[in-house]
């Protein structure tokens, strides 16, 4: 709806309001600190609770990952992709684990689902390739920058 | 009728319904773990147990027959108290391996305790365990899921015939297992695993193949013999991963073989010809169809058609045959020595039957004659089948397959056209007892496999028919 402000006689010329706000910008540009930091030399700290690339606990040498799917069912982009076998020393684990990084929007949903604490997510947030690729178990299985 | 009250709705019921069938009536569910509609009742697992006023005692609804005039409560305190304990009782020895086991998403263990268990152990304990021994190749066992319903020990000795399941020992260190650890012997075996409420018997087709939740399920009919079994084909990604009973109990009651639970595996062979063949090297469809066309059109050909085809894809075969390919006989062919209804008997005491494709009693209804030898002055075989029936020996003439074929199968044919077999396509197939049933299509067609019909429709529409066709009219 069209409302018609009933505005006072020199407030119809804005010149005021104009430089009001023309002193709040300089103000923030003459004293404010900086907001942006000089990236690769300067380093966010960020939360522990950050959401960032994939990677599979080890307990032992071995994947705490069993295989169960929760996660490929969870995930709403449909990003994971399991496939489960048997070995002597495990009675389901994860021949194939693989996650296209690319369709993962990192909810952190995986990381939620998952009963052996298996699928994390870490805190690296530097994920830039020059191809498109799907990182796999052995990909996942080393423990960079883990919580 | 005489009436009863369950949860405070009245219930008509015949004389000699349990209170659990009653009650699944008026929709009220009555938890249960040994109880199965299709086995002898032992009311052992107490789960069912609920509360029937002036009754001192909570009464297992499996073994109690409804009443006239009782007064049934299921949630009451008392009986919701008992359905508490018997999960924690359960749940004191089970593992709860559950991201493990095949059977969680459609297991009754897990989901009943959900229901009604609590959601934390007292139990500080160890756990049981045994050590599994082999069970033969369908059934993998796990003993230390096992909840002792012994629906398993019920079902070798009332359904398959066979007393191969016993429970050694007593209490706590109860073990069910096969008689001196020998593997199974029973053609039924997969039913097991259908019926055990828990993981302790798993298929081992299936075994880590998928989780349940995963997999598309459509309601189908086994073509594995002409007793046509309902069941379900549970497929996930166009491929197939396990096909389960459904219960018919004209026809199958609960369950089915182990050869028509897995006969599904021809269809993901890897040396199933699933692009148009001419003598043996893959082609377009096109060329494949003039090929057939120029070698096949106006010379008498036998027609030999599987009795594993629907009863829509015989009569199409019939009728557009007539005007294709006029002065051809058609014959059926199935399974040796079983060429007529008359051959088709039990092949035992449950469900099989000697004829092990689908629809002979189909085939027979439209008419067309078992296949005996090749009829005179025939130039030509063309063979249309379903992927089941028994190829005869053809030596000195050109054969032609539509359907499926395997690449040893399809050894010296001139042209095949792959086609559908019974998850890939709809119709209607005739079983034994003369009732019609409909396949449903579970999966796309693998590759470039075709419908009969569409085959035709090329056949018939391809471009040098087109041209025919329009110079006749001209």
């Amino acid at each position: 709806m069209l409302v018609k402000r009933d505005l006072k006689p020199l407030a119809h010329i804005y010149l005021i309001e104009i430089i009001k706000g023309l002193a709040i910008t300089m103000k923030n540009m003459l004293f404010a600190r900086n907001v942006t930091i000089q990236y690769p030399e300067e380093r966010r700290n960020y939360s522990e609770r950050f959401r960032g690339m994939h990677y599979i606990k080890a307990t032992n040498g071995v994947e705490n990952c069993t295989a169960c799917m929760l996660c490929p069912t969870v995930c709403p982009a449909e990003c994971i992709h399991i496939e489960a076998g048997e070995r002597p020393d495990k009675e389901k684990y994860p021949v194939k684990f693989e996650i296209d990084v690319l369709r993962c929007c990192f909810c952190g949903m995986c990381e939620e689902a998952c009963p052996k604490d298996a699928i994390k997510l870490s805190t690296i947030y530097e994920m830039s390739q020059s191809k498109r690729t799907v990182f796999s178990k052995d990909y996942l299985l080393e423990q960079r920058g883990h919580k | 009728m005489p009436k009863c009250t369950i949860d405070g709705r009245e219930v008509e019921f015949s004389a000699g319904e349990n209170l659990l069938e009653v009650a699944r009536k008026v929709g009220v569910e009555v938890p249960y773990f040994c109880y199965h509609p299709g086995l002898t009742v032992v009311a052992q697992c107490r789960m069912c147990a609920v509360e029937i006023e002036k009754f001192p005692k909570l009464q297992t609804a499996c073994s109690t027959p409804a009443g006239d005039g009782m007064i049934v409560h299921t949630r009451s305190e008392k009986a919701k108290a008992n359905q508490k304990s018997i999960m924690e009782f359960l749940l004191i020895n089970h593992p709860l391996d559950c991201p493990v086991c095949d059977k969680s998403g459609e297991c009754d263990l897990q989901d009943n305790s959900y229901r009604y268990g609590d959601s934390y152990t007292r139990s500080t304990e160890e756990r049981r365990t045994y050590i599994d021994l082999d069970m033969g190749p369908v059934i993998k066992k796990n003993m230390n899921r096992c909840i002792h319903c012994t629906r398993c020990i019920r079902f070798g000795a009332e359904v398959a015939g066979v007393r191969e399941m016993v429970a050694i020992q007593r209490g706590n260190s109860t073990e069910i297992s096969t008689i001196d650890g020998r593997p199974l012997e029973t053609d039924y075996a997969g039913n097991y695993a259908d019926i055990c409420p828990t993981g302790s018997l798993t298929l081992k087709d299936f075994r880590f193949k998928k989780r349940a939740w995963m997999l598309k399920k459509t309601a189908t009919v086994c073509e594995g013999c002409s007793r046509g079994c309902n069941m379900e084909i549970q497929q996930d990604g166009g491929s197939v991963y396990r096909c389960i009973p459904r219960k018919n109990m004209e026809i199958n009651q609960y369950w089915m073989c182990d050869e028509g639970r897995f006969n599904y595996q021809y269809l993901m062979d890897p040396t199933r010809i699933v692009k148009p063949r001419i003598e043996g090297v893959n082609t377009t469809w096109s060329d494949a169809i003039g090929r057939l066309k120029a070698t096949l059109s106006g010379k008498k050909a036998t027609i030999l058609v599987g009795t594993d085809l629907t009863v829509e894809e015989l009569k199409l075969i019939q009728e557009m045959s007539a005007s294709m390919l006029p002065g051809s006989t058609i014959a059926h062919i199935g399974t040796n020595g079983v060429s007529t209804t008359s051959d088709d008997g039990a092949e035992d005491q449950l469900l099989k039957r000697k004829s092990k494709t689908s629809n002979l009693h189909g085939a027979e209804k439209l008419g067309i004659a078992p296949y005996k030898s090749m009829a005179s002055g025939s130039e030509a075989v063309l063979i249309f089948r379903g992927g089941k029936a028994e190829l005869p020996a053809l030596t000195g003439i050109k054969k032609y397959g539509v359907g499926v074929f395997t690449e040893s199968e399809a050894q010296g044919f001139e042209v095949v056209l792959p086609s559908t077999s019974f998850a890939e396509k709809d119709g209607t197939i005739v079983n034994f007892q003369g009732k019609e049933q409909r396949l449903k299509r579970a999966i796309n067609p693998m590759g470039q496999s075709k419908q009969i019909g569409e085959i035709f429709m090329l056949w018939k529409n391809s471009s040098s028919a087109l041209r025919a066709e329009a110079t006749g009219v001209a």
